[in-house]
């Protein structure tokens, strides 16, 4: 695509490039893009770096334009993608920067088990959380709720689950902000998204979205490692998902109430989907209200996919989940919009950030840490494709610095869903992974050829670029053993 | 025969429809989107249909087009209906009303979830034969 080679990158070092702020009139900041000469070829393929540059025209963005190794295109934001706009100077909050799907995010648990232990187990095991754990699309969970019961979900987020008896105390200690954002304001939420989230609790959804049984095939860092439990050969669990359709609502409902907004305050941006409003404005505040709701209905989703996750396991093994150990590693949301406070030229200020396809990664003592990861840093999950890798990370004072604490969040697609469909034969995919030992199980045969590995960039590759510049530190790799695809 | 294209995009999936008249692109892209979502498998089945009217205002025909979309995924979503007659009644730049038929999802194999019409590259042309549109989506 010409257009794209057009956005010209100046090399600051290996891993970090600079879109110049002269390259469109309108842009406030340049754009800082993480990748090696790798990566940058395959980013290179689609319009994400142009999307880089139009974020950057945002209304009191500090900074830069940040984009992880594992960017690719979207609409109006790309995926991979972090702007943080200064509140006290007109900062605007976008419902594009956050996205339909309102944290998305994946969480990871440890087990007791060392994989030789469940091998001969794993295919009952894949099949029970397949049959057990609700997913593909529009799937509906056994979990369903009243109006009211919903409402109490969009303020109270993962402890709402917690009440039920789906986990513990503990797991909301493990989960970025407790699992539950606070100032969620069910008013501003609409009849439809209510009624759109009542049947989806508890359930995965489609598309990318999976759980995954995986085992831990290296370690890099033996202190972190030892500090969370964590050994070679051990069994690890992965869950990814978000809001689903509830998200869906609140996102559309404000990208269309923000695009009047552009021009009742001014706002000149190149996509329509940019479409945004000052934090500091009657309808960015609404759209906080709603998108948290939003943020802590995923997060009680993902306590009710872990609690059916540890039924399972507790069903097929005959064990209490505590006794196999299955505790939270750690929650972390990639589609988000948080008020932070970060240091931009040398001064403390309040932040919007919006992270898109990006995973908060602050390091070692930051107060928004338990007590128990304040040595190693918050955990930063980065699941990867179905074939080959995902890793656990934790973050650093440098990502404080440079990125607002963000890193990458995913391995990023390389390949169009119809491109993925066109050129793989489901069968040798199956095979393909039937050699490595991996068990599939997924609702529709079109996720599985849409999402295959081919599709995706090689997440070892992102994860060489965030640890090179510093953003995160590389604690252990997982491989996928059992996969429940949606 | 199918009446639209589909349109390469890295992460989500787009189409470009056409059609001899506003009425037309609007009721084709909506038939368009509900073929990549799902497919129907129980032919012989007699399950109720439901109509739903639909009433929708906006600032230009963009924002109507998006809006229309967008109300017809929400909808399908909210009352687990799949759509399969689209027929507009009246439109404008501003405004369109119409009645849209749909069925229970246990007739219908389901393919894709689409979250949302998005802005993103957004065409509607008049063209010499009629009207085009392209739309990105996001799945």
């Amino acid at each position: 695509m010409s257009e794209t080679q057009q956005v010209p990158l100046e090399k600051i070092d290996d891993y970090r490039w600079r879109i110049p702020k002269s390259y469109k009139p309108g842009m406030r900041v340049p754009g800082l893009v993480y990748a090696d000469e790798k990566l940058l070829k395959d980013i290179y393929k689609d319009k994400a770096l142009e999307q880089v540059a139009n974020v950057a025209f945002l209304p009191g963005i500090v900074k830069a334009s940040l984009a992880m190794p594992d960017i690719h295109w979207g609409y109006g934001f790309p995926i991979g993608g972090v702007a943080a706009t200064d509140i006290e100077n007109g900062g605007v909050v976008s419902p594009g920067g956050v996205g339909f799907d309102i944290n998305c995010g994946v969480r990871m648990l440890k087990t007791n088990f060392q994989y030789e232990e469940i091998k001969n187990k794993l295919k009952d095991l894949v099949y029970t959380l397949f049959s057990d754990i609700p997913s593909g699309l529009g799937s509906k969970g056994d979990i369903r709720v009243s109006e009211r019961e919903e409402k109490e979900i969009l303020l109270k987020g993962s402890k709402w689950a917690v009440e039920k008896g789906y986990g513990s105390e503990d797991d909301l200690e493990c989960t970025e902000e407790n699992g539950a954002i606070q100032g969620a304001d069910p008013s501003g939420v609409s009849q439809r998204a209510y009624e759109r989230g009542k049947a989806q609790s508890g359930t995965l959804g489609s598309g990318n979205h999976f759980l995954e049984v995986q085992v831990i095939d290296q370690l890099y860092d033996r202190e972190a490692c030892d500090a969370l439990g964590l050994d070679l050969g051990q069994v690890s669990i992965m869950i990814h998902s978000g809001s689903r359709g509830f998200g869906y609502q609140v996102c559309d409902d404000y990208t269309r109430s923000m695009i009047h907004c552009l021009q009742k305050y001014n706002i000149n941006v190149p996509d329509r989907q940019l479409a945004s409003a000052p934090v500091n404005s009657a309808e960015g505040q609404a759209y906080l209200g709603a998108m948290r709701c939003a943020a802590n209905y995923a997060w009680a989703n993902r306590q009710c996919l872990m609690h059916l996750t540890r039924k399972v396991f507790e069903r097929v093994f005959a064990m209490s989940w505590q006794k196999m150990g299955m505790f939270l590693i750690y929650d972390v949301a990639h589609n988000i919009a948080k008020i932070e406070k970060h240091i931009v030229d040398g001064k403390e200020k309040l932040l919007c950030v919006h992270r898109k396809g990006a995973t908060r990664a602050f390091g070692p003592g930051h107060s928004a840490l338990p007590e128990r990861y304040k040595k190693i840093g918050q955990p930063v999950i980065i699941p990867g494709d179905m074939g080959r890798n995902s890793y656990l990370l934790v973050g650093t004072k440098k990502a404080e610095e440079e990125t607002f604490g963000s890193a990458c969040h995913g391995a990023g697609r390389v390949k169009s869903r119809t491109a993925s469909t066109r050129t793989t034969d489901l069968n040798t995919l199956l095979k393909e992974l039937e050699s490595k030992g991996i068990i599939v199980k997924a609702s529709g045969r079109g996720t599985l050829v849409e999402e295959a590995p081919q599709a995706y960039k090689d997440v070892n590759d992102v994860v060489d670029v965030v640890a090179n510049a510093g953003i995160s530190k590389r604690v252990c790799r997982m491989r996928p053993v059992g996969v429940i695809k949606g | 025969m199918k009446n639209y294209e589909l349109i390469e995009h890295t992460a989500d999936v787009g189409i470009r429809v056409k059609a001899e008249d506003l009425k037309g692109l609007f009721e084709n892209s909506a038939a368009a989107m509900f073929d990549i979502i799902a497919c129907r498998v129980n032919a012989q089945s007699s399950c109720q249909s439901k109509e739903i009217i639909i009433k929708l205002e906006s600032e230009d025909l963009e924002e109507l087009f998006v809006t229309w979309l967008n109300e017809l995924l929400s909808l399908s979503s909210a009352k687990e209906l799949i759509f399969y007659d689209f027929k507009i009644n009246k439109i404008d730049r501003n405004m369109l009303q119409a009645i849209v038929a749909g069925e229970e999802m246990k007739n219908y194999k389901v393919n894709a979830e689409i979250k949302a019409a998005t802005y993103h590259q957004l065409k509607l042309e008049e063209t010499s034969s009629g009207w085009q549109a392209e739309v990105i989506f996001d799945v």
